[in-house]
């Protein structure tokens, strides 16, 4: 292998830089809209941003391709380290401590949706859309919309970034050509959000809100602008619209994008949306009728929704509530733990282990028991109708446990803090899923904010690997990655 | 532009890469998912599983859309099949390759053309010409004729014989303005020289220049002129019987094959020319065969490493020129560090000549031959763009970009300093791959 070329990964990162600023713009005008004391602090985070962006790019301009495999991954861990860096400013500038920040930014961008104020109904209007409006950047990736917009990327370089950022396996291009195919990924998302904004608004929400909600819910995130979060509407239409698009989201976008435009019938042939849907449908009837047995609400329709509002939040990773589900009893609570480890569908917003890979364990599992009793079948996964490649179930099989490991060495690091077994499992599980509500003091009707400093550390790291996808995380810190030969 | 590419093998695989470097949307057809696995991975094209004579695979790769379909699959009969139901969906020209010299004929192409496929490509004939051109221009590596040889470039490689070694490239031009050196090729590295720039023994270095000056410099290089009489060929190949059958019997050819039965079968085949059954690696019966009477020897048989031994020995024993063919691609760097004079390859030669078809069909009228990591591309000058604004001494062009020459109304001169290009000139430009995505700026 050849060296690393690090002036090229600083130029990109730089370039990256310039992005971030010009979105920390949006929430600077808004703050200048509203009047808040926080809009100079504000227009010096976003011009310091984007004069060290633009410091970068232009010096270091003659590194021009990326050639190395290593140089993607760096391109890819680096964006998100870099996205995290400007997001921390504005909360830092509102008297922040680091830990919070940091925390709070994190899961922002990995569209966690974990919080750590508790108090949300009081931050200020620019804080509160740049919440969301990190979600938003997160939601499909940083460097989707890089790849989109600079040419320069449109070429091999790209597609090593690419491949690392996109979450899933085997991701299926829409066009030729990588830029066009992030372009659609990306038009296809702002459309979405553009409707959903319109549906929020036309019910009772104010604009503001609105967008807001919108962001959090396409990119499956969970940050809202009210402290109840959804239940403060109280509103059975924001609680449908919300269900709907959170699952929209949880859907695998290249497959959405070819139902719309080429094949109508894509969505309903394709094996991991089948699942999906039937999962959800599947879970969100036993809770139904669990919640109705149990009397938990008066009408069977409360019932439905709220278990439906709940399963698809929480399989889809978005993680708001309109009912604390800890209070449901310790079954429920575990089926949606199951759910958060699951996630949504390859290729989409939302995190987990993702529906495919489970799928697909899931048949590989059957094959083996049945090679109990007959050993010299041939049986291998057949998946969306082919035979799946033994690299690829061996792929999904390393990747399970290393997710599960990751999970546990997460559980065990968070217990030596001092918090609840409850706690430790709950809030691990839900970081590394980018779900968002855990369990204990961190669950949905309570917020992060009481766990220790070194906890918060741990858990922004989780999230990270989560939304890497775990192997783009871990490779960087072995030897092997850093050597030359 | 979009591109379906059918077949996966050596010629698609090459052809998919070097298009999708070139800002084109490529989709590449094949049956087996193992050989587009690594490609969709790593290059910015697209791929489909699938059978390239299935309507349905051919719809699914969007064929209807496609400026060019090529066919390079195994089988010719395949590719025409492909290229007709793609020129039936949409495909605006075909490509297909074939084995059979029969279909090349001009009496068949309208056959052909009726049947939607627009162009066929002959590999081993590529070959065959790729011969016969440096038969004729013995002291020359490259040897390319743009606009009806209105303008010439020669690749050469500068032995101590030439007198322009360790001089620097303004005291070449300023004594007589009959070349341009475009580009040197040094040690698998390609510069665009400036006038401070020294010429170094062992540069292979480009020329451009005009038909008239040809003999100047072929004497500054120090070469001589070989007619080529005496020939002797390693491998009775397909590719050495079309030589023997093009070339008539004004060369005399010594043929060696080891296969006895196959030699046997090519006395039939080949009238002119003396077939010998052994092993042309051999000395001994390269000696014997009188191998310091010849002015050429071509090693075509199928085996790459035989093909580049052979040439190493007929070299140690004094035979001035040699072609060898060499199918692995990955050989090629070392055997050209091997001073084997040209390097046959048909996966090449197919896919550059796609490449051309490909230009020509582009409105720009660009041309391009590929120089490892430079690219030599014949532009037009649109009226209006900067090119033609200014003297092209004070045009300040990148120094990783110079013009080799430019063509007005059909006749072709050398650029100087004080050269003004006019609207709608063919100019010459050779840029190494870092400025290839400017040279639209100066021209557009």
């Amino acid at each position: 292998m050849k060296r690393i070329n690090f002036g090229i990964i600083f130029r990109i990162l730089g370039i990256l830089l310039c992005i971030g600023a010009a979105f920390l713009f949006l929430p600077t005008a808004m703050s200048f809209y509203y009047d808040e004391p926080e809009q100079w602090m504000f227009l010096l985070s976003a011009s310091a941003t984007l004069a060290i962006g633009a410091t970068l790019a232009i010096t270091l301009r003659h590194h021009r391709a990326i050639n190395d495999r290593r140089e993607g991954i760096l391109i890819g861990v680096g964006a998100w380290l870099t996205f995290a860096l400007v997001g921390l400013l504005p909360f830092l500038g509102i008297g922040t401590s680091v830990s919070d920040a940091v925390f709070e930014t994190i899961s922002g961008l990995t569209t966690t949706g974990a919080t750590i104020y508790e108090d949300i109904d009081s931050l200020p209007h620019g804080i509160l859309l740049w919440r969301s409006l990190l979600h938003w950047i997160g939601g499909i990736g940083i460097i989707v919309f890089t790849v989109a917009l600079l040419p320069m990327l449109n070429h091999r370089g790209g597609m090593l970034l690419f491949s690392n950022e996109v979450s899933g396996m085997g991701q299926e291009k829409l066009t030729p050509r990588i830029n066009q195919t992030a372009l659609r990924l990306w038009l296809c998302y702002f459309v979405l959000t553009i409707i959903i904004t319109l549906l929020l608004y036309a019910g009772p929400m104010d604009l503001f809100d609105a967008v807001n909600h919108a962001f959090s819910t396409i990119s499956t995130g969970g940050f809202s602008t009210r402290q109840a979060s959804i239940a403060y509407y109280n509103s059975p239409y924001i609680e449908y619209v919300v269900t709907l698009f959170s699952f929209v989201g949880g859907l695998n976008f290249a497959i959405l994008y070819n139902t719309i435009f080429h094949n109508h019938t894509r969505l309903f042939k394709a094996e991991q949306i089948r699942w999906y849907a039937g999962i959800t449908l599947m879970t969100s009837l036993v809770i139904t009728a669990g919640l109705f047995i149990r009397g938990e609400y008066a009408t069977i329709e409360e019932c439905f929704r709220k278990a439906l509002f709940q399963v698809t939040t929480i399989m889809t990773t978005t993680g708001y509530s309109t009912a604390d589900y800890i209070e449901w009893g310790t079954f429920f609570t575990l089926l949606l733990l199951l759910l958060m480890f699951f996630g949504g569908c390859g290729g989409s917003t939302s995190g987990g282990a993702k529906i495919d890979r489970m799928v697909i364990l899931a048949k590989h599992a059957r094959n083996e028991l049945y090679r109990v009793l007959h050993p010299n079948a041939i049986r291998p996964v057949i998946y969306n109708g082919k035979v799946l490649p033994q690299e690829i179930v061996s792929k999904v099989l390393s990747f399970t446990v290393f997710y599960v490991l990751t999970w546990v060495c997460g559980a065990v690091l968070l217990s030596i803090t001092g918090v609840t077994l409850g706690e430790a499992v709950g809030c691990a599980l839900t970081c590394l899923s980018n779900v968002g509500p855990g369990l204990g003091v961190a669950g949905p009707s309570g917020t992060f904010a009481p766990l220790p400093d070194i906890a918060k550390w741990i858990l922004s790291a989780m999230m990270l690997i989560g939304r890497l996808e775990i192997f783009t995380a871990l490779i960087i810190f072995t030897p092997m990655f850093w050597r030359n030969s | 532009m979009k591109i379906v590419i059918a077949g996966a093998g050596e010629v698609g695989t090459h052809l998919a890469k070097l298009l999708s470097r070139e800002e084109l949307d490529v989709v590449l057809i094949d049956n087996d998912s193992s050989k587009l696995a690594m490609l969709d991975s790593n290059y910015n094209l697209m791929t489909v599983v699938g059978n390239p004579t299935s309507f349905s695979v051919l719809k699914e790769a969007g064929v209807s859309n496609a400026g060019l379909f090529v066919a390079v699959m195994p089988y010719e009969t395949r590719n025409i099949v492909a290229c007709t139901i793609a020129s039936q969906m949409g495909a605006e020209q075909t490509v297909a390759r074939i084995d059979n010299y029969e279909y090349l004929k001009p009496e068949n192409r309208e056959f052909f053309k009726r049947m939607g496929v627009h162009h066929l490509i002959f590999p081993e004939m590529l070959a065959v010409e790729e011969v016969i051109m440096s038969m004729k221009h013995t002291w020359a590596r490259n040897w390319f004729e743009l606009y009806n040889g209105a303008l010439i470039l020669i690749g050469v490689k500068l032995r101590d014989t030439a007198s322009i070694i360790n001089k620097k490239l303004y005291e070449l031009t300023s004594q007589s303005n009959i070349f341009h050196i475009a580009a040197i090729k040094r040690e698998n590295r390609t510069i665009i020289p400036r006038g401070n720039d020294e010429v170094l023994l062992g540069d292979i270095v480009y020329f451009t220049t005009t038909s008239q000056y040809i003999e100047q410099i072929r004497e500054i290089c120090g070469k001589r002129t070989i007619t080529v009489k005496n020939v002797m060929i390693m491998g009775g190949s397909r590719i050495a019987i079309r030589i023997s059958t093009s070339i008539g019997d004004e060369v005399r050819i010594k043929l060696i094959e080891t296969d006895r039965e196959k030699a046997y079968k090519l006395t039939e085949q080949m009238k002119h020319t003396a077939i010998i059954q052994g092993d042309a690696r051999d000395e001994e019966l390269l000696k014997e065969e009188g191998i310091s009477n010849m002015d050429m020897f071509i090693a075509l048989t199928g085996s790459s490493e035989a093909n580049i031994l052979g040439c190493l020995t007929a070299k140690r024993l004094g035979v001035p020129r040699t072609v060898a063919e060499v199918e692995n691609l990955q050989y090629i760097p070392i055997a050209e560090g091997l001073n084997i004079g040209t390097i046959l390859n048909k996966k090449l030669l197919a896919a550059s000549h796609i490449f051309q078809i490909l230009l020509d069909s582009d409105s720009s009228n660009a041309k391009c031959l590929a120089l490892a990591d430079a690219e030599v591309i014949e532009m037009t000058a649109k009226p209006g763009s900067k090119i033609t604004r200014q003297a092209v001494k004070d045009l300040n062009l990148p120094a990783d970009m110079t013009l080799g020459g430019v063509i007005h109304n059909g006749i072709g001169s050398i650029v100087s300093g004080n050269t003004q290009i006019r609207p709608g000139d063919h100019v010459l430009v050779f840029c190494l791959e870092t400025a290839i995505h400017k040279i639209d700026r100066w021209f557009n």
